[in-house]
């Protein structure tokens, strides 16, 4: 299986488009997105071996991708990555509920990818792979306080996102 | 309106996929193909440390039987006035002679010190010792003669006879970068072996022509016209990449095979062919004529996998597969198959003309209507249905031929998987330097037996220390180079001698003229040293014995290769082993701890080999401690004297990472 270019490029054309989605929600820009893209599909060639057939395989293909996701994020960006703290004052404020219509995907990626590196990443993990603030705190290192933190900001500057364009109505 | 959070906003991004740009799968691809580069460089490393083994041996050799025959009349010189001590056993009459004169050289040298000896004995002294001299220019003269020799055995050694037997790989990946290239334009690889075994399997494998206007095999003409050929012609211009901007692939390649009996060949014929970019012209008069009597599983893959990412591709726009055979089994249904056209307007794609039996033609319509069927992911095809986009959705058909494909590729493939098992995962850029500091204790071992004045050399501790750094080729292998002070001992315990300055009445002749003969030098002229066969027939009243340490000091530029065989978590195990050479420093001789000079005897430069097991484990990211029990052979410590020449060592040190 690990040098067959056959069984290879069809886990390929079956799994990249949700695998580079994912590199696209957390990547600021295109071209870093592309690059962890190719390298994290090297790896997954390289340790397809290594697969035990427990659970999904886009699972285990997954947590791949975000693991070098990570890797790459923690390597471009050292500063600040880990200086949010929580703060209660702050980060407990109430959510707002909004009322919009259906906004098309791409500008939602926009939003995102608009959002720091750490609270992107926070925000990624917590809504999307739907870890829990202690996992989130294991995999990048931070507190937990930290996550929630990250995680509070990044729903705060989306929202304020949101709020900017025309179709929504306050609740 | 319904009231959302911001997390059922986005929830609709929760499957959000996106389909990557096509060029990302061929990076892809490269990259995984790229650790055989790094395989390469691993097999050279290999083969430097194999000859730096080969060079060593017969040098060491050298030395080790040059210490049986060296004359110790090639150390008396005049100018040292040294002391007597030794006497080394030769067998042969000629160094006999020599042995008897160097005692009264050394007598006279010994008079001439003191200044107590009559000149007349001195006169006649001089005359033999102008015999010696010639005798010591004879030595020298067969010494370099050694030296030659040996010089002119290297090269005998690295004679390699590249058997053409078998042409397993004719231009493996040849990387060809500049502009207008044009790739072996006339080339005629003619294999005429009546019965090539396994031969031709890999011919142009993986060529990379990245630049312009290539013109790549433009006028080969690649004949193989074997009479019974097992399996051969396996994968002939085999993963041809070819990214830039008008490649002409095969534009007017013959490939003519034209085997009476051919087993299971050609199997596959340009074989994913790689051609992203604009105005490729593939295959576009290629004539493969495959003329086979008899073809049972044969030719199954023609231009199979061909990847046309650019624009205007002309697939096999004038392709004419010749197939004229009588028994057709297995043939032409897998043409072409999973041909990927990434862009609209592939204006003449698969426009074959092929010329097949009118049953097959029947099977073959069949089975475009069912790929037309199955292909509609391509968003703009001009021509729609001509092009195929590739099938997730196979037949049964398909599927078994998918099946028997990958049997067949995995077949091709086997070896390099074997290779590639063995084959490190990429390091990254970052961490392939590291900085060692260390220092350590060292045992020198006397593993020959070797005596000096007739008592066993001891083993003796020293202690080292050093710098290197470190450089990794890949997770695997490394070579690591620096300086290191390290101290070779020995140690003679009861070593009977003679102090000259508690004796007035000291006459070194009386002795001399009854004892077997003196080969060891000290510089420091006070002390005589005995050995024991002298030690009987000398007056015993004035001889003491002590223990005799001595000890040479080396500044050592070691140079290593060394090899990971455990990596876990924080823990690494890598075997080591080089070479090194070594300047001598510091040479001390200590009787009963009292200095009596140097060993005179001591080579200046020394050379050995390393061998040693480096356990590492990491304390702060990329600080790492490391313990290293090593084992260095010196080979040759001193001249005409035997000394300890291994060492045990271990070495405790810190690597730092960057």
């Amino acid at each position: 299986m690990k040098n067959d270019r056959e069984g290879q490029l069809k886990i390929y054309q079956l799994f990249s488009p949700v695998l580079y989605g994912i590199c696209l929600k957390y990547m600021k820009n295109e071209d870093d997105a592309k690059d962890v893209f190719q390298e994290a599909f090297v790896i997954v060639f390289q340790k397809i071996s290594q697969y035990k057939f427990e659970g999904s395989f886009e699972g285990w293909l997954k947590r791949i991708f975000i693991n070098k996701l990570i890797e790459t994020l923690n390597k471009k960006k050292k500063e600040s990555f880990f200086l949010d703290v929580f703060d209660p004052d702050t980060d407990f404020v109430e959510e707002e509920e909004l009322e919009v219509l259906p906004i098309e995907q791409e500008k939602l990626l926009e939003y995102i990818r608009d959002l720091p590196d750490q609270y992107r990443t926070v925000f990624n993990l917590y809504v999307f792979e739907k870890m829990k603030h202690k996992e989130i705190a294991d995999l990048l290192k931070i507190s937990e306080g930290t996550s929630k933190s990250n995680l509070n900001r990044a729903k705060h500057i989306l929202q304020k996102k949101i709020l900017s364009i025309k179709n929504f109505k306050t609740a | 309106m319904k009231k959302h959070k911001i997390e059922d906003i986005f929830s609709s991004m929760e499957d959000f996929s996106s389909v990557p740009p096509p060029e990302l799968w061929s990076q892809i691809e490269e990259k995984l193909d790229k650790p055989k580069k790094k395989k390469r460089v691993i097999l050279w490393w290999s083969a430097a440390a194999c000859l730096l083994l080969g060079l060593m041996l017969p040098s060491v050799l050298h030395f080790s039987s040059s210490d049986k025959q060296t004359n110790p009349i090639q150390n008396n010189t005049l100018e040292n006035n040294s002391i007597v001590l030794d006497q080394k056993e030769n067998n042969t009459e000629k160094t006999n002679k020599n042995t008897e004169r160097s005692i009264e050289n050394d007598i006279n040298n010994q008079s001439k010190n003191n200044n107590q000896i009559s000149s007349s004995e001195e006169t006649i002294n001089q005359s033999e010792n102008q015999l010696n001299k010639t005798q010591q220019t004879e030595t020298v003269g067969s010494d370099s003669q050694n030296k030659l020799n040996n010089n002119s055995f290297a090269p005998k050694s690295n004679g390699t006879k590249n058997s053409l037997n078998n042409n397993t790989t004719v231009a493996e990946k040849s990387l060809t970068p500049v502009k207008e290239n044009k790739f072996n334009p006339d080339s005629k690889n003619q294999f005429s072996g009546s019965k090539n075994g396994q031969s031709n399997q890999t011919v142009a494998e993986k060529t990379y022509v990245p630049a312009k206007e290539n013109v790549f095999n433009a006028a080969s003409k690649n004949q193989f016209s074997g009479n019974k050929i097992g399996k051969t012609n396996q994968a002939v211009a085999e993963k041809t990449y070819a990214p830039a901007k008008e490649n002409a692939f095969n534009p007017a390649s013959k490939n003519q095979f034209s085997g009476n009996k051919t087993g299971k060949t050609n199997q596959a014929v340009a074989e994913k062919t790689f051609s992203p970019n604009q105005a490729d012209r593939l295959n576009s008069a290629s004539k493969s004529q495959l003329s086979d009597i008899e073809k049972r599983n044969a030719d199954k893959v023609l231009a199979e996998k061909t990847f046309n990412a650019g624009k205007q591709n002309k697939f096999n726009a004038g392709q004419k597969n010749q197939i004229s055979n009588s028994i057709f089994e297995n043939i032409p249904n897998s043409k072409n198959n999973n041909t990927i056209a990434f862009t609209g307007s592939n204006s003449g794609l698969n426009g074959n003309q092929n010329a097949v039996n009118s049953n097959k033609e029947k099977q073959n319509i069949q089975k475009t209507s069912t790929d037309k069927s199955i292909a509609s992911v391509q968003k703009d095809n001009s021509k729609g249905n001509t092009a195929f986009t590739n099938v997730n959705v196979l037949t049964k058909k398909d599927s078994a031929q998918l099946a028997e494909l990958q049997n067949l590729e995995k077949g091709i493939v086997t070896p390099e998987e074997e290779k590639k098992k063995k084959e490190d995962k990429l390091l990254s850029k970052a961490d392939k330097w590291a900085l060692q500091v260390f220092a350590g204790v060292a045992n020198s071992e006397n593993y020959s037996k070797n005596k000096t004045l007739g008592n066993v050399n001891d083993s003796k501790q020293s202690n080292s220390y050093g710098v290197k750094t470190q450089y990794k080729i890949n997770k695997k292998w490394a070579v690591a180079s620096g300086f290191k002070i390290n101290e070779l001992g020995q140690s003679v315990a009861n070593v009977s001698y003679y102090n000259a300055k508690n004796s007035a009445l000291f006459t070194p002749v009386d002795y001399f003229a009854q004892s077997a003969g003196p080969t060891q030098f000290t510089s420091d002229a006070n002390y005589v040293l005995v050995s024991n066969n002298a030690k009987e027939a000398i007056n015993s009243s004035n001889i003491q014995t002590g223990n005799l340490d001595q000890n040479l000091r080396y500044l050592e530029m070691p140079l290593e290769v060394s090899y990971s065989i455990f990596n876990r978590k924080k823990t690494s195990i890598n075997l080591n082993t080089g070479a090194f050479v070594g300047k001598l420093i510091s040479n001390n001789v200590a009787l009963d701890g009292t200095s009596i000079g140097e060993n005179i005897n001591a080579n200046d430069y020394v050379y050995g080999s390393t061998l040693s097991s480096t356990i590492q484990y990491r304390v702060y990211k990329k600080t790492n401690v490391f313990v290293e029990p090593a084992v260095n052979y010196y080979a040759n410590p001193l001249n005409s004297q035997s000394f300890n020449q291994f060492q045990w060592g271990l070495n405790f040190g810190l690597n730092v990472n960057f």
